[in-house]
């Protein structure tokens, strides 16, 4: 083997050993609504995000319930708790820009809980604006930076606008999946040479854009 | 590369470091995601080799709660099950916990041989698959324990494993800092010693049998702690040997008290902690009643994890030995390269473990929330 292919090629396998250390452990699966005021600002955004099988599981572990493998709204408050005051570190993966500029969302207000249904959990909650927005364009995007939760919108309902003024045009973007060809095409190129034609990791995140004029 | 032989062994030695500091830059930014959270962080970009195989890694672990609600209907689904879980071992083989980055620093700082490499692979894997199965059988099967009690116990394992992995690299930093420190003075005995042993690896440059190459490029601690002898039975430098000398490990070298004793610390600190994904499988099997096929899905994991950790393993302990013999090209200076090499590695591993230590490295959150 040519030396110099091998040590690129060690480069790189140590490069990627580095950089394929997070993929996501939880999965969730989202409905969020923009909830708008009677003057036509944006108040708040509200979620809905049930958690994959295995996540669920983890997650109710331990917990005491009346009716074994059910769980009450009350007897997953404290799991509720623990989730919303976790999730504010992370900001809530929720990251919202009106025309441009960076918005700040506040702590969640304080009714929100935890469904289990199917062997599935819901978060249900919703985070306030600092304050009304009221833009043309107002972009919320929902995601893991370090991807170990993997977000993706519901594909029934994704996005609602909950009384948007009419003119208001509501526009969402999934993180596309890659497609078997797309996989099949980043496994053949050497390990050697770096493709940057193919990136693909916008993708993951997922994209609310309305648009009032 | 005949362009690398012509320079000096300066010019040598800065390219190793410098690459060697490249590929460390590559995984810091990549652990770095999770600190820049906190700022409005840009879409993550993942390209290419990477982002394929972050995909496929993710796909095999949505498959792996499917293969077990299939198992509780059909006790046949459970061979599926173990599949999947070793294509996933093989694919995921990351985070800190399983210690790819680590155990290649750790190998080219202490210049081990590939085979240590791959019992090192194979024992940490075992290791983290024994403290998953312990976690959850004793939290969650005998204490009923909850997912914030398992995580917090966690937490702690993680807090020994990382000073371990701190602790390992500052030993090693002394010891090779000091030597590359040394080999940067020619006038010192240590440098006289070295070329001289050059004279004596030259000869078996191309040609060498197994246990008998001892260049400038073996630098075992039994060269500092022995007084640059170089009688080690069971203690050589044997990189080459990956190279073109295929044959079974002797029973001496795996067995030698030498290095079980400097392996077992790096063993303990990669395979302590257990990994999210397998606690998470654990819970859920627990959870369908199905505790022991998850137990088995954990252990067949594990020899996929050990599979990619080891031949990543290998590649580090390849472009060690790669850089050892263009040393031996440069009789003395060439020294420097290596020692450089070492001392960057062992610094890695110090970095590494007081990134991981102070949370700016966030490997794997057990409780995302």
């Amino acid at each position: 083997m040519n030396p110099i292919r091998f040590v690129l090629a060690a480069v790189f396998a140590l490069a990627f050993a580095g950089a394929a250390q997070a993929h996501p452990h939880v999965w969730v699966t989202m409905k969020t609504d923009l909830v708008y005021g009677a003057d036509g600002t944006v108040t708040g955004v509200r979620h809905a995000w049930s958690f994959d099988d295995m996540f669920s599981a983890f997650a109710t572990q331990g917990l005491e319930a009346k009716v074994k493998g059910e769980f009450t709204r009350d007897e997953l408050k404290p799991l509720a708790k623990v989730n919303v005051e976790s999730l504010k570190e992370y900001d809530f993966f929720t990251y919202a820009t009106a025309d441009g500029k960076k918005t700040e969302l506040t702590d969640p207000l304080p009714e929100y809980w935890l469904d289990y249904k199917d062997q599935v959990l819901t978060l249900n909650f919703t985070l306030p604006f600092k304050t009304p927005v009221k833009a043309k364009e107002l972009k919320v995007e929902v995601y893991d930076p370090s991807i170990f939760v993997d977000f993706a919108f519901n594909k029934e309902q994704p996005v609602q606008l909950v009384g948007a003024p009419a003119q208001c045009k509501l526009e969402t973007e999934l993180p596309r999946e890659m497609t078997m060809a797309e996989g099949q095409a980043l496994s053949r190129i050497p390990a050697d040479q770096v493709n940057t034609s193919m990136m693909w990791g916008a993708q993951f995140a997922n994209k609310i854009l309305v648009k009032c004029p | 590369m005949r362009w690398l032989v012509r320079q000096s062994a300066w010019a040598q030695c800065l390219v190793f470091i410098g690459g060697f500091l490249l590929v460390v830059g590559v995984i810091d930014v990549a652990f770095a995601q999770p600190f820049g959270m906190t700022r409005p962080a840009p879409s993550p970009e993942y390209g290419g080799v990477t982002g394929w195989i972050l995909a496929k890694q993710a796909e095999f672990y949505r498959m792996l709660s499917g293969a077990i609600r299939a198992a509780k209907a059909d006790g046949s689904a459970a061979w599926t099950l173990l599949g999947i879980s070793f294509t996933y071992g093989i694919f995921h083989a990351a985070g800190p916990g399983h210690g790819k980055a680590v155990i290649s620093s750790y190998l080219v700082a202490n210049d081990e041989t590939w085979r240590r490499g791959i019992v090192l692979s194979f024992a940490s894997a075992a290791l983290q698959a024994v403290t998953a199965v312990a976690v959850v059988g004793i939290g969650a099967v005998l204490l009923g324990a909850t997912a914030k009690a398992m995580g917090n116990t966690v937490r702690v394992i993680e807090i020994v494993s990382y000073a371990l992995i701190m602790l390992i690299g500052l030993r090693l930093l002394w010891v090779k800092g000091r030597a590359f420190i040394a080999s940067l003075r020619p006038a010192r005995s240590n440098a006289k010693a070295s070329a001289d042993h050059h004279d004596h690896a030259h000869g078996h440059d191309h040609d060498h049998a197994h246990g008998h190459v001892h260049g400038p490029a073996c630098t075992h601690h039994g060269h500092h702690h022995h007084g640059h002898t170089h009688g080690h039975s069971h203690d050589h430098c044997d990189e080459a040997s990956a190279w073109s000398h295929g044959h079974g490990p002797e029973p001496a070298e795996l067995t030698g008290r030498h290095w079980w004793k400097r392996g077992l610390a790096a063993i303990v600190a990669v395979g302590l902690r257990p990994c999210s994904g397998a606690v998470i499988v654990l819970v859920f099997a627990l959870a369908q009643g199905l505790f022991w096929i998850g137990v088995a899905s954990t252990f067949v994991m594990a020899l996929g994890t050990a599979i990619t950790v080891a031949i990543i393993a290998t590649v580090a302990v390849g472009a060690r030995g790669l850089a050892g013999r263009m040393a031996q090209a440069k009789p003395g200076t060439g020294m420097i390269l290596v020692r450089g090499l070492e001392t960057a590695a062992a610094g890695v591993l110090v970095v590494f473990g007081a990134l991981l230590l102070t949370g700016y490295i966030v490997s794997e959150r057990l409780m995302g929330f």
